[in-house]
């Protein structure tokens, strides 16, 4: 079930409001219940994968918090291995196939592949992340097993974030499930608006953006130069509304519940630089690498080019997290270069900037957008050859006229996009719409309903994010 | 807590009120121009329409070779010069759209003398029902739903329709294929259009040199998956056109079914007389079904000769000019009892 469908506007306020009619000791069955069906609504079969992972890595924290040294890592490899062999075989089973076929053919040696006909089930890697998050946890004791396996399931399985996160760790998510919510005026009130802001953002904005971009992804070279060039540029405002708009409504849906998870945006294309890039960006995917692989890696405590070697880790893991596709590895790995250089140079010319707004902020902003810009034609372009004829398309182009293709509208929401950047800058819009006077928050209530009702994208777009 | 939330939602209610005004007098017409320009064309010409002609790709289609290009609907016009007949065309069209077409004439206006509603028997077979095309289709009327325009445009960005996948519509239309018994008052050896299909594709044609007739086998498989099906009253499409005559018989507006005539020569030949018997049977229950009150069904099916189908190697209702003017005479004879004084011999 995508949250922008009728049917979803049409469950969560009955989820919402059987969950304040029942008694707190059966809200855990609703909350269950009403994830399940949610899940259930895109392939029912695979449900049963969740419950593998719930079995295991309940069970396993269970034996890890019981046991001592030896045996407690024996059950986290465990654990951890499960989980990262059943993400393996829907995930990257079949691009280790075709990746062993390509190392046999260039040796001239014969190889026949298993091709399995899987789909991979929807959130995957977001489920695994979590999961695998806690039992971790339970393992460094900084978390106490859960006895409750239905507390733990609906931590893994809570409908407003199990496709596409946040990843949450237990102690937020985990603890708060198990809280007795009252139904607070505030509460619902801020979910209302994340959710509104959360369904603008996806459906007003990606989804009209959408169109024009696969239009010229999907043949670069028959479009000029200038074409292509905004298609690159509007994706990364597709991208970013695409996916903040489903942690928003996320967020929102959340918040109905007296919930509060993770922002996973903090206005990314304002960062100055890509490591702060990747401090707004997809936070909670970016702390879970730092807490299980940067550090234990070794983190910054170690020597320059070791650092650089975590760096080059984590950024090419994150990549391949999202996708079984060697586009996905260099749009990781070039992420890290970036970071790296930056590095380099931030040691060259030291300079430190104190004012919020300046020109030289302006100019590090754009610089870094362009970069991140280009860097995800690699996550856009479903192989090399797309990547390379975008690129190609941007250098050579220019004597081709500009196709019949309307850029207005697109360019139109991305810049809206950016005023409510701007906005929103370290903030969030439930707290900036607060702070507001009623005239103007009301003001911005009409403005988000009208372009919501009235000019949303009309082609079916699921969320990116929901691939992964 | 309840007072404030009541308040907000009515003010949100309020809002969206004026929104709608805004909408409806800023984006609609572009969107409906965009979506269904089916509606906009009823719409606008209502006032000078006396007849609407529905139809699907029937009107719009004819044979390379033709050196008059008419349409069935401006051949029809051709008997009644005195008349305005308004058609309204779209690929694929079925009752089920029609008859939200016919909630788009404003009775408030000007009541249309009569409607036209151009059907083909295979608009109620699995493949019709189930077909890729309905999709689009059922996207183009959501702006025409009972509701405020600026919500009905809402749920056209949320995609609240039928809204199956082309994998789920193939699926039904397999499942339909394989589970729904023929009906024959005689003994046939095939139950469903599985059975039937599977034994027409192993082989029934061959070629002078023995080897089989691809194409005309599966032309034959093709002739069975589109004609062979019983109509009855749990039909989709027979609820739909229900709903269309129940409309009309209220509205006091003639209502002609214009039956389209089938290649029923080339299904005798390639497949055989059962599956004519229940091209026949269907024709026979829709005339009896719909003879009745304000309604006229004009039968059609076996008026045009095979070779006047301009499509010999698929099922269409598409034909030469010579085929369109039979389909257009008969219709005009069916209208002239209604238009008696307007009519005047064209052929």
């Amino acid at each position: 079930m995508l949250f922008n469908s009728l049917q979803f506007l049409i469950f969560l306020p009955i989820v919402v409001g059987l969950y304040y009619l029942l008694p707190h000791k059966f809200r855990w069955v609703l909350i269950f219940v009403a994830s399940c069906y949610f899940y259930m609504a895109f392939v029912p079969k695979y449900i049963l994968i969740l419950f593998l992972i719930i079995l295991i890595d309940y069970f396993s924290a269970l034996a890890i918090e019981r046991s001592q040294s030896k045996a407690k890592l024996a059950y986290l490899v465990g654990s951890l291995t499960a989980n990262v062999l059943l993400l393996c075989f829907f995930k990257y089973f079949n691009f280790l196939n075709e990746n062993l076929l390509g190392v046999f053919s260039l040796f001239g040696k014969e190889f026949h592949p298993i091709n399995l006909d899987i789909i991979l089930p929807i959130g995957l890697s977001f489920h695994t992340f979590q999961s695998m998050s806690y039992t971790i946890e339970v393992y460094r004791g900084k978390q106490k097993a859960e006895k409750h396996i239905g507390y733990f399931a609906n931590y893994v399985l809570f409908f407003p974030q199990m496709v596409a996160g946040p990843i949450e760790r237990y102690e937020t998510l985990g603890n708060a499930l198990k809280v007795e919510q009252k139904p607070l005026y505030q509460n619902l009130s801020d979910g209302f608006k994340l959710i509104l802001y959360g369904l603008f953002i996806k459906m007003t904005i990606a989804d009209n953006i959408a169109p024009f971009v696969n239009q010229i992804y999907s043949d670069p070279l028959k479009y000029s130069s200038s074409e292509v060039l905004a298609a690159v540029f509007l994706f990364s405002f597709q991208i970013y509304a695409d996916f903040f708009g489903y942690s928003t409504i996320a967020l929102g849906c959340a918040k109905l519940f007296g919930i509060n998870i993770m922002d996973n945006f903090k206005t990314p294309y304002l960062a100055k630089s890509v490591s702060e890039f990747w401090t707004r960006w997809h936070i909670s995917l970016s702390t879970w690498f730092r807490d299980y692989l940067y550090i234990p890696l070794g983190g910054n405590r170690v020597k320059l080019s070791r650092w650089a070697f975590n760096i080059l880790v984590v950024f090419t893991v994150s990549g391949l997290w999202h996708g079984a596709n060697w586009t996905f590895v260099v749009w990781g790995a070039l992420h890290g270069v970036m970071l790296l250089l930056e590095k380099y140079f931030s040691l060259i010319f030291k300079f430190k900037i104190k004012e919020k707004w300046s020109v030289l902020n302006a100019a590090l902003t754009l610089k870094t957008f362009v970069i991140t810009s280009f860097i995800w034609i690699f996550f856009r372009a479903e192989n090399f050859e797309k990547a390379k004829n975008v690129i190609k398309a941007i250098v050579k182009n220019h004597s081709i006229q500009p196709s019949d293709l309307t850029l207005t509208l697109p360019l139109i929401f991305a810049g809206l996009l950016i005023l409510f950047d701007f906005f929103l800058y370290n903030s969030r819009i439930d707290k900036q719409l607060n702070s507001l006077k009623m005239t103007y928050r009301w003001a911005i209530y009409t403005v988000l309903i009208f372009c919501l009702f009235a000019l949303s994208g009309t082609q079916k777009f699921t969320f990116i994010y929901f691939q992964f | 807590m309840f007072k404030k939330i009541a308040i907000k939602i009515v003010f949100l209610l309020l809002i969206l009120t004026g929104l709608n005004y805004i909408y409806d007098a800023t984006l609609f017409k572009t969107d409906l121009e965009e979506k269904c320009e089916q509606v906009v064309e009823i719409r606008n010409s209502q006032n000078k329409t006396d007849i609407f002609y529905f139809a699907e790709s029937s009107n719009f289609n004819s044979r390379e070779t033709d050196s008059i290009k008419n349409s069935i609907s401006e051949i029809t016009n051709l008997f009644f010069p005195n008349l305005k007949i308004t058609a309204i065309n779209k690929p694929a069209s079925h009752a089920g759209i029609f008859k939200q077409w016919l909630t788009q004439i404003n009775l408030g206006v000007e009541k249309p003398k009569a409607i036209v509603v151009t059907l083909n028997l295979r608009s109620f077979d699995a493949a019709w029902i189930h077909s890729r095309l309905e999709t689009p289709l059922q996207e183009s009327m959501v702006l025409t739903k009972p509701f405020p325009n600026i919500v009905n445009r809402f749920l056209l960005s949320l995609q609240a329709f039928d809204n199956k996948t082309e994998k789920q519509r193939d699926m039904d239309m397999l499942l339909d294929w394989e589970t729904k018994q023929l009906k024959f008052p005689f003994d046939f050896k095939y139950k469903t259009v599985r059975q039937w299909d599977n034994a027409m594709s192993q082989g029934s044609y061959l070629k002078p040199d023995g080897s089989w007739d691809d194409a005309k086998i599966t032309l034959a498989c093709h002739y069975v998956k589109g004609y062979a099906f019983n109509i009855n009253d749990d039909n989709p499409r027979v609820k739909d056109f229900d709903e269309i005559a129940s409309w009309c018989n209220k509205n006091k507006i003639n209502l002609y079914l214009n039956l389209l005539a089938e290649n029923v020569e080339y299904a005798d030949s390639l497949v055989g007389k059962e599956l004519v018997f229940l091209m026949r049977e269907n024709r026979d229950y829709l005339v009896k079904r719909y003879s009745k009150n304000n309604c006229v069904v004009v039968d059609n099916l076996e008026k045009v000769p095979g070779i006047e189908f301009t499509d010999q190697n698929w099922t269409t209702e598409h034909y030469g000019y010579r085929g369109r003017m039979i389909v257009a005479k008969n219709l005009a004879n069916a209208l002239k009892k209604q238009f008696e004084n307007k009519y005047k011999k064209a052929y």
